[in-house]
């Protein structure tokens, strides 16, 4: 059992001996790919915005997923939810982008432990600026210490904030190592499985890939997902309580 | 050592998933109503199962030393 150094093991992997991904500049140019083809799409879309109805098949297909976004957010958040759409939006068409370029190229931005965490830092600060924007400065970090226990018992909150902020600390880390654990360990299983068969010259590793692109859509809703719950936690409204209540507590107990 | 570790950690992971799947599975036939409540519940927690493994992937070679 040698010394457990968590963060000397990310960067190992993240950078070290093993790597195989794209340097910078190479994650430069892939995001450059996938904000061109997000770019090129919404473009694209928006010429048919101007119809009474949506005929270009593209719009049709912004305009569903403009729906299930709304009702993620609206059905988590609650009533106030409608304002966090952008962002939601925003990072479910990075993130399902960025994870349908591993199907066409050797690697995408995901398979990234460094985009990951840039990604996730920005709505981890996102989600702060929020709860500081709906309760204040003062009560959201306030919000933090738990709830209140008299004089006697102010040791307990100072724990509970020490805890509570490396809580959210951790937030960074597990958002951004599923995305890049599920990205890439894709990317591996795919490699092994056509060098198992490479003396055959069978490629194995395509027949992985209607499951990678299920991991393609399922991990982008589950990262706008997150951000939702921790949205609506930390957003407390008062109005809309007695709907909003139930279903933001089933959330925080799976969370 | 490391792929034993592993191996265990899976063992414990699939179990997990294959539990949600069934309740999931199960609520969802009893409540057809309420399916888009329990895939989000199911969802949320189908990712903090999964981050288990992944977490475990990356400290296990940290504690073997890579062995």
């Amino acid at each position: 059992m040698a010394d457990l150094n968590l963060y000397q093991s990310l960067v190992a992997s993240a950078e070290g001996g093993g790597h195989h991904g794209p340097n910078f500049l190479g994650l430069m140019v892939y995001i450059l790919l996938v904000v061109g083809v997000m770019f090129g799409l919404m473009a694209s879309a928006k010429k048919g915005l101007n119809s009474r109805f949506f005929t270009r098949p593209i719009t049709q297909k912004f305009e569903q997923l403009y729906l299930f976004i709304e009702n993620l957010c609206i059905g988590i958040i609650g009533s106030h939810g409608a304002r966090y759409i952008p962002m939601i939006m925003t990072f479910w068409l990075v993130i399902f982008i960025s994870n349908l370029v591993a199907l066409f190229f050797p690697t995408s931005p995901t398979a990234d432990l460094s985009f990951n965490l840039g990604l996730a830092l920005i709505s981890i600060a996102y989600v702060q600026y929020e709860g500081m924007r709906a309760n204040g400065f003062v009560g959201h970090w306030r919000h933090f210490a738990g709830p209140k226990l008299g004089p006697a018992l102010i040791i307990i909150n100072i724990m509970l904030f020490g805890i509570e902020l490396v809580s959210e600390m951790m937030k960074n880390l597990s958002l951004s190592l599923r995305l890049y654990g599920n990205i890439d360990g894709g990317h591996r299983a795919a490699d092994a499985m056509t060098q198992l068969s490479s003396d055959y010259y069978i490629p194995l590793g395509a027949f992985l890939l209607p499951i990678k692109l299920l991991t393609c859509v399922v991990q982008a809703l589950i990262f706008s997902l997150l951000t939702c719950v921790y949205i609506s936690l930390v957003t407390h409204h008062d109005e809309g309580h007695a709907d909003d209540q139930h279903g933001s507590d089933e959330l925080a107990a799976a969370h | 050592m490391l792929s034993l570790a592993l191996g265990i950690a899976a063992a414990g992971v699939a179990i997990g998933l294959g539990l949600i799947g069934y309740s999931g599975l199960q609520g969802m036939s009893r409540q057809p109503e309420a399916i888009g409540k329990l895939q989000t519940a199911m969802l949320i927690a189908l990712a903090f199962v999964e981050l288990v493994f992944l977490l475990t992937v990356f400290i296990a070679p940290a504690s073997f030393g890579g062995k």
